[in-house]
């Protein structure tokens, strides 16, 4: 599997730690009324078959946060940009 | 009276001078340790990437390489001067302590280096000057070419004893010498 790192170029997948769906957004509010949301953030993933945006850290070569769009069936890589882009253009609507 | 510390190069019993491996011909690749060496990691602060580029454009006397994005390693200079050229755009820290460059040329430098790494070496797509991160033998590594034939590798400190026994058996079917 190959993964092209916005930084780097296209490198193995070796080079690089996964760490779980992106799409979570963290609660803005600390509200104890807001528990439940807190829950889904914390604890609650889906487990999607298709396309999926997961977080990546590419810890053996320019330790960049990244946000790899894979296909969870077919390991087919549609998308990779740094974490930083995907939470503006999530901010941005 | 103030004791003067020297820094110990942690290969200087490990990278012994001679000639090693296939003893026939010229050796494939020569190694060397560049030590003592200045070292100086520069990140750049929140919005200040691009000026921080421009800053370390045409540095004489200093070698600025890419090392991550809008990070650098800046050797040959002090510490202090790269604080205080930088001060505002980047922050700095001293890492001559923390790694160890081993310089590696000959004409068999790609096919030692192409066991540890997937990244294109070809002169056509590595050029001169270029810097990567990638990883050998389970370590990081901070290559660069500095000349035709010619790549540094920059490794941690702690790593570079079984990294140095690494690479020297990569390098030992073409014949090496250590100088």
């Amino acid at each position: 599997m190959l993964v092209k790192c916005p930084h780097c170029g296209t490198r193995p997948v070796e080079e690089f730690t996964f760490n779980g769906d992106a799409s979570v957004q963290r609660p803005a509010s600390n509200d104890p009324k807001s528990m439940d949301q807190w829950f889904d953030y914390v604890y609650l993933r889906d487990n999607p078959k298709g396309r999926f945006d997961e977080y990546a850290h590419h810890s053996s070569g320019c330790r960049a946060w990244l946000v790899v769009t894979r296909d969870t069936q077919s390991h087919e890589i549609f998308n990779v940009v740094t974490a930083r882009d995907y939470a503006k253009k999530r901010v941005a609507p | 009276m103030p004791e003067i510390f020297q820094r110990a190069s942690p290969l200087a019993d490990i990278a012994i001078q001679g000639r090693f491996g296939a003893d026939h011909g010229a050796p494939g690749v020569t190694l060397s340790v560049r030590h003592p060496a200045l070292i100086v990691t520069v990140i750049a602060r929140k919005g200040k990437a691009k000026t921080l580029a421009e800053a370390l454009k045409n540095w004489r006397g200093a070698t600025v390489q890419w090392a991550g994005a809008e990070q650098y390693f800046v050797l040959d200079r002090p510490f202090d001067e790269v604080r205080k050229k930088l001060d505002g755009l980047a922050s700095c820290s001293d890492q001559s302590h923390g790694r160890v460059i081993i310089r590696i040329e000959g004409p068999k430098v790609r096919q030692v280096l192409c066991k540890g790494t997937p990244v294109d070496l070809h002169e056509s797509e590595f050029e001169i000057g270029k810097s990567v991160l990638t990883q050998m033998a389970h370590v990081g590594v901070h290559l660069t070419r500095v000349e035709r034939d010619a790549f540094e590798l920059s490794v941690f400190r702690g790593f570079s004893e079984s990294f140095w026994e690494w690479l020297t058996e990569q390098a030992e079917e073409f014949g090496y010498q250590v100088i």
